[in-house]
């Protein structure tokens, strides 16, 4: 079996690498210090369970265990924390299994036989409860079997197709796209703040509004930085985009 | 609340029963009318006031308080007019024939005013007196925690267990370390300890933190103008290091950096924590519990006349404390003094 384990503290890592060897000499392990490393291993190597710490830099156990659900075969994860009032109250209501540091050998045993799967609609539930960290610091895409991680400060707009969302964004100053698999409303509550909805269609950065054009057949498109083509704006959301913009002029 | 309403109900109807001169037989009599009047109206005015509950908790006690007196004398009247008609219906006047209709009426509500006032006043202090006892459990409570955040105490339990195998030296040193800034937390809260005697617990807490956090924790100290036996509160610094290493380093993928200075002006200490602060992260949202345990502790022990101010500045959060300078023989001739 091959286990990955992840945490931002040295000696934390240490002692659950001893106790894994303890529990079983032919283990494989692995370590990552954060959320994105942890990513970047379960990419590389596949691990099949992954220990995983809460609280960390960069990016927070619960984040990461939310990219990681994008895979079709994401691997088992435990959670593990010192003393997280509100995780642990949402972990207990969602039946998600996760270790107290210090962790007992006797439990970690446990909770590696039992190796509970977990769905993407418990995350979602302890993710409302993470007042810490409201939203994501990156957008995550299945891209051949692998996570493809999306900073959100290098998106420029979602734009909803049939069926998908594909989503653009600069890569070393390049503009790509790629398809995620998550709705416009959800988006758009999670990002309020910097990402603005100009049409059923279209969720855009407001920092790159350019101007508005109005068309000869009547419809009006907005031009964003960095991007040729218009996106149109519906006339429910008309009224909005003008507010903000006459708000961002001054800077 | 009903009881204490019919006990105050009864003693008025005693007084009103002694308070005029006159033969014995007659006094039973009396104290059975009256009683019964006045249950009649105490009863009537609390059951409307527990009727109007809901709409009254909606607005300030202050408003609550006139339309609970205002709802009681009508009360007050509705039973006395209720009470004279019932008389005059039954034609036992004599009852009541020394008054008039109208002077029945202005006797009653003037007794209702002022008893009414008067336990409104009484349910009003008693109520004040439960809030403020829940609100003190609380408080301590959550005076502890403000001093010193649960995780810690379980991340270095987590530091010792994986230092016992490894390096067993540094475990027990580990260990020391959190024994001695626990015994002083459990100390009361109005202890002053000698300045090195603060220091040396900061750097206990510090020598913990830097076990678990490693190189990303960077602190510097520049304290040494602060005079050794100037007096402060027990664990003051402490928190401020706890939110430096909360919001500055914990966060940051690299750590950060941490200084502390102290310095020593016109009689005065002058404490600075800095951490850095990068802007580009999503910064945790503290519950400022901290800071304001700290400038209430401030207030008791310095009257006014200490400081702590906090901004933020190119990338550093700065938390700046101001303390006057008392040595350790001031304290003592004081207390010999009120002694």
């Amino acid at each position: 079996m091959k286990l990955l384990i992840v945490d931002d503290e040295p000696l934390a890592r240490e002692r659950l690498q001893l106790l894994c060897q303890e529990i079983n000499p032919g283990f494989e392990l692995l370590q990552a210090e954060n959320g994105l490393q942890a990513i970047e291993q379960v990419n590389n190597s596949e691990p099949d369970v992954v220990l995983m710490d809460i609280r960390m830099p960069g990016m927070g156990g619960l984040e990461a265990a939310q990219h990681l659900m994008t895979l079709t075969k994401p691997p088992a994860i435990i959670f593990t924390t010192a003393y997280d009032e509100y995780a642990l109250q949402a972990f207990e209501a969602q039946a998600v299994d996760y270790l107290l540091k210090p962790i007992r050998k006797e439990k970690l045993i446990q909770a590696l036989e039992k190796g509970s799967r977990l769905n993407k609609l418990q995350l979602e539930h302890i993710g409302q409860q993470n007042t810490e960290a409201p939203h994501r610091t990156h957008i995550s895409a299945q891209v051949g079997g692998s996570i493809l991680l999306i900073p959100i400060s290098d998106i420029l707009c979602f734009l909803a197709d049939q069926k998908y969302i594909t989503v653009k964004y600069f890569k070393d100053k390049q503009l790509v796209e790629t398809i995620i698999e998550d709705t416009l409303k959800s988006l758009e509550g999670e990002f309020e703040g910097k990402f603005l909805r100009i049409h059923r269609n279209a969720l855009i950065r407001k920092k790159h509004i350019e101007a508005l054009q109005k068309l000869a057949d009547g419809r009006t498109v907005l031009k964003l930085k960095h991007l040729d083509e218009g996106l149109e704006v519906s006339r429910r959301h008309l009224s909005i985009v003008r507010k903000l913009m006459k708000q961002q002029i001054p800077h | 609340m009903v009881f204490s309403v019919v006990v105050i109900s009864e003693l008025l109807a005693f007084i009103l029963t002694l308070a005029p001169m006159r033969l014995e037989y007659q006094r039973w009599n009396d104290l059975a009318l009256i009683s019964l009047f006045i249950q009649w109206n105490g009863l009537v005015g609390s059951v409307t006031l527990c009727a109007l509950r809901p709409f009254l908790t909606r607005y300030s006690n202050q408003f609550a308080a006139i339309v609970s007196f205002l709802v009681l004398l009508l009360s007050i009247t509705f039973i006395s007019e209720l009470t004279f008609s019932v008389l005059h219906y039954y034609l036992l006047t004599d009852m009541i024939s020394a008054v008039t209709h109208w002077e029945f009426l202005l006797h009653n509500l003037l007794i209702g005013g002022i008893i009414g006032a008067l336990a409104l006043r009484y349910f009003y202090i008693q109520h004040q007196w439960r809030v403020k006892m829940e609100s003190e459990t609380c408080t301590k409570l959550q005076l502890l925690q403000a001093r010193i955040r649960p995780h810690f105490l379980f991340n270095s339990m987590n530091t010792i267990a994986s230092l016992t195998r490894t390096q067993p030296e540094v475990a027990e040193r580990i260990t020391e370390d959190l024994a001695e800034l626990f015994r002083m937390l459990f100390k009361s809260d109005h202890e002053m300890i000698p300045w090195s005697s603060e220091l040396h617990l900061c750097q206990r807490y510090i020598e913990i933190e830097k076990q678990r956090l490693g190189d990303r924790l960077q602190i510097s100290w520049q304290v040494k103008s602060v005079p050794a036996d100037a007096l402060v509160p027990a664990l003051l610094l402490q928190p401020l290091l706890e939110n430096a290493i909360f919001h500055g380093i914990e966060p940051e993928i690299n750590g950060g950096e941490i200084k502390v200075t102290g310095q020593f002006r016109n009689k005065q200490l002058i404490l600075t924590v800095q951490n850095s602060h990068s802007q580009n992260i999503v910064h945790r949202q503290g519950n400022k519990m901290a800071l304001e345990n700290i400038r209430e502790r401030l207030k008791t022990h310095y009257d006014g006349l200490a400081r702590l101010a906090c901004h933020e500045e190119n990338d550093w959060y700065n938390v700046k404390l101001t303390i006057p300078y008392i040595k350790k023989e001031s304290i003592k001739k004081d207390s010999s003094k009120t002694v």
